[in-house]
């Protein structure tokens, strides 16, 4: 069988011919008084790798959970095979050979990558598992599809992206029909995602379904055959991704042109904030940058280049073991975060979920935290002080909550990630440090947090933006930054060249290839 | 914005019911409280009396204020297992001071001194050593109440002071005296926990102690405070305890830890952290005394005491789990 037979010609041109693998018949589902998914119509054919969008909130992950039998429907049928199912349970979903990889990782940390890749399915002699042979299996498996991992390592020991390539690799191998994709590409890098698409390739050419969840535009026009784009919990359109484009997908997401994503409004640059000189730490090395007021700074590098590291020695996690950081031009120690924090730095870190956000608490009390010694006297908080501050910070940030005391948790991911960003606003900080402000946030809420980003450069405030997605620290900032192995390798000034040339030239810096 | 309308609506809506059903949770304690208490009345004719009131106020005082402050450590997330021991520890040391004639002002102050720094041991174990709070407190479970022995060689030392016995037995308008200990440590922990800033710290480290310090909380100052707090509670409680029994020894509240962190979690407390009052522990308590007040005036075995508190507690935290998942 040859990918041509089975691959993007049967699935996109034969749609009448062959039956579809999974079909949705007005599928509902309602939780209390929200309605997630309303009576969507949709059809998987076998062999097809399906793009869904949508904006965060649109529904993309309730028709997940429904499709793994992790949530009952409220309403509707769904067909497998041409089949009436229930999928009532995840159980049953697997069993019909749909599987999912979730963008967070759920699998043992403290097993080894064999024994996560054989979990609920142990190779067992007379009741005794066999390790060795399931690590030999293990690395048979990840061998063939082409993943470069060791079976017998711990899976804590892998970088989240290798996790979730381990994910991905358990979700393929047990008899797979209909694999979901949920942001894989989120925490890879370059060359991990390389190798993932070229998994999905292989999986469609055997006749499996593929359907991906991305909110990366350029990902679902390299790899679907067919684009499904979700708003409101309602199926507004599925096109041949041959006859669509980026704008119209977008605009069909959001009900209203965007003209442009990453857009950035000049601001003169004031005074020089901070300033580090050969500044040295675990994981980086000799590193001399600059940040004046209205500037963004954007660090580049792969994953494990020491960006992260850097930052984080910035905001007092890491003491540094050599170097000099000047803060208004002084020369200053930053042994502790509070050191940082008292100075105007503000950390918005990379997980809103575990670093950013109190989430069973409320909108509030999220946003006053950094400033509550502000909100009150003798320790003793005054209320008016400390409901009007959050009121104020609500209203600034335009974060969509019913009010001041919703649970964080209820909130979208874009107005968590609003609520992180506000508080610190609240707090009037100086240097904003971004760590991948906009992993798993939706088109419009992005725009949305880059005009956050152009208000605070109007404040005054200087920017320090980690991103992982070139083409956003490549737009965004007025100088880059690439790291490799912990030093600073190119500092490229306001683009100049083409900006295909310069984004050749930054990832070559960057691999350092 | 006109697709917006309606979700603000349904949110709004969201957020109301969430409120009603927070006072809800309040109201069906002070309704089964009610309730209890209505049935007791009518089945025996000593239940509804001053003098068995104003007992089953005395007996409920000192496990309400050990779950006031266990409540402050179980909002961090934590549990404090030690409380019942430190209890019989302060009243060996309160024994022992009194009866070396220290003042009696003085002598209370130096034990309510010593439930603090045995809340700072705790702390200590906690954020510097790393152990789970578990295990911390287990230890000190384990290891206080010998401690006492030792310093009383297993003997329980009486209290001869006059002031002491007439404080227990007494009233002031009409509610005894040991009654008003729990106001005079309610309201400041009400304060304290609604109303100051290190209120909001220790809900936002019971939720998620990474953000809370990343926001510049000192979040290992307050994992102390929360079990100073419980120290200093059970330490009062301990003086309330030596109070009500004239006499020192370890073996006093023996097992309180139990019922403190029981009437925590009746009043709504989350053992997950970021969850917690101080009327709710308030109210669990006094459901606890009630159960155990009535069933004694009604001859009930005491055996079949326990299996209903038991039963009890599964009841209305499954109820509490239920109404919260609906939120």
């Amino acid at each position: 069988m040859t990918p041509a037979q089975n691959g993007k010609d049967q699935a996109t041109g034969a749609v009448a011919t062959a039956a579809p693998l999974l079909v949705l018949k007005k599928l509902d589902k309602r939780f209390g008084g929200t309605h997630a998914l309303k009576a969507v119509d949709l059809a998987f054919e076998t062999g097809e790798i399906h793009a869904i969008v949508g904006e965060n909130g649109a529904g993309k992950s309730t028709l997940i959970k429904l499709l793994t039998g992790v949530y009952p429907r409220t309403s509707g049928e769904v067909f497998w095979e041409g089949k009436p199912v229930a999928l009532a349970t995840p159980h049953e979903a697997i069993a019909l050979g749909i599987n999912a990889v979730h963008q967070e990782v759920v699998l043992c940390p403290h097993l080894s990558v064999a024994a996560n890749l054989f979990l609920g399915d142990e190779k067992v002699r007379y009741g005794l598992l066999e390790h060795g042979a399931m690590v030999r299996a293990g690395q048979k498996i990840l061998d063939d599809i082409g993943f470069h991992l060791p079976a017998a390592a711990l899976l804590s020991t892998l970088t989240i992206g290798q996790q979730q390539l381990v994910a991905t690799a358990r979700a393929a191998t047990r008899g797979t029909r209909f694999l979901i994709f949920d942001e894989p590409t989120a925490y890879l890098t370059r060359s991990e995602a390389t190798q993932l698409f070229a998994l999905i390739q292989r999986l469609r050419a055997n006749g499996v379904t593929i359907v991906y969840i991305s909110h990366r535009m350029e990902e679902v026009f390299q790899l679907a055959d067919r684009v499904s784009v979700l708003r409101d919990g309602q199926l507004v359109g599925t096109q041949k991704v041959s006859e669509t484009n980026e704008k119209a997908l977008i605009t069909l997401m959001i009900n209203r042109a965007i003209e442009q994503v990453h857009y950035k409004e000049s601001v003169p640059f004031g005074n020089e904030i901070l300033r580090t000189e050969k500044l040295s730490g675990k994981g980086f090395q000799d590193i001399s940058i600059r940040v004046r007021e209205g500037e963004v700074i954007g660090l580049y590098g792969l994953i494990g280049a020491g960006r992260s590291e850097f930052v984080q020695s910035l905001f007092g996690r890491f003491p540094k073991t050599g170097g000099q950081i000047f803060w208004d031009g002084k020369p200053v120690e930053i042994r502790r975060e509070k050191h940082a924090i008292s100075r105007g730095i503000a950390l918005v870190p990379e997980s809103r979920r575990d670093q950013g956000l109190c989430l069973n608490l409320g909108v509030g009390l999220n946003l006053n935290l950094p400033i509550y010694h502000r909100l009150s006297k003798v320790s003793v908080i005054n209320p008016f002080a400390e409901t009007a501050a959050a009121d104020k910070q609500i209203r600034d940030v335009q974060i969509k909550t019913a009010s001041r005391d919703t649970l964080a948790s209820s909130l979208s991911g874009g107005n968590q990630q609003k609520i992180v960003l506000g508080k610190w606003l609240n707090h009037g900080a100086k240097l904003f440090i971004f760590d991948e402000p906009t992993t798993g946030v939706d088109v419009g809420t992005k725009a949305e947090i880059y005009k956050l980003l152009a208000q605070l450069l109007k404040a005054g405030a200087g920017v320090i933006l980690i991103s992982s997605y070139l083409p956003e620290v490549y737009d965004l900032s007025d100088s880059l930054h690439v790291f490799r192995r912990g030093r600073l390798v190119a500092t490229h000034d306001s683009a100049h060249q083409s900006e295909k040339a310069l984004h050749e030239t930054i990832l070559t810096q960057a691999l350092g290839v | 914005m006109s697709v917006q309308a309606p979700d603000e609506a349904r949110q709004m809506a969201a957020t109301k019911k969430r409120a009603q059903f927070s006072a809800l949770l309040g109201l069906t304690l002070v309704a089964l409280l009610a309730l209890m208490w209505i049935l007791l009345a009518f089945s025996t004719r000593a239940f509804w009396t001053y003098g068995n009131i104003s007992n089953l106020m005395r007996q409920g005082t000192v496990v309400a204020i050990l779950a006031i402050g266990e409540t402050f450590v179980i909002i961090t997330a934590g549990i404090d297992l030690s409380v019942g021991a430190v209890v019989g520890f302060s009243t060996v040391i309160i024994a022992l001071l009194l009866g070396s004639g220290v003042p009696v002002p003085l002598a209370i102050l130096i034990t309510l001194l010593g439930g603090l720094v045995i809340g700072a041991f705790h702390g200590f174990g906690i954020t510097k050593l790393g152990l789970p709070p578990f295990i911390m407190t287990l230890a000190t479970l384990t290891a206080i109440p010998n401690i006492g022995f030792l310093i009383t060689n297993g003997a329980t030392i009486q209290i001869q002071n006059d002031a002491f016995s007439s404080f227990s037995t007494g009233d002031f308008l009409g509610v005894p005296n040991l009654f008003w200990m729990v106001i005079v440590v309610a309201i400041p922990a009400y304060i304290l926990l609604h109303h100051s800033r290190y209120g909001r710290y220790l809900f936002a480290v019971g939720s998620n102690r990474e953000a809370a310090r990343l926001s510049g909380v000192n979040t290992v100052g307050i994992v102390y405070m929360a079990y100073m707090v419980s120290g200093l509670c059970a330490a009062f409680a301990g003086v309330l305890t030596s109070i009500r029994l004239t006499s020192g020894s370890a073996i006093h509240g023996q097992g309180l830890e139990l019922e403190a962190i029981a009437s925590s979690v009746i009043g709504g407390a989350s053992l997950f952290g970021a969850i917690g009052s101080v009327h709710g522990p308030l109210l669990g308590s006094f459901i606890l005394t009630t159960i155990s007040n009535g069933a004694n005036l009604m001859h009930v075995n005491s055996f079949w005491q326990k299996i209903i508190t038991g039963g009890l507690i599964i009841v209305i935290v499954y109820f509490d789990g239920i109404r919260r998942k609906k939120r």
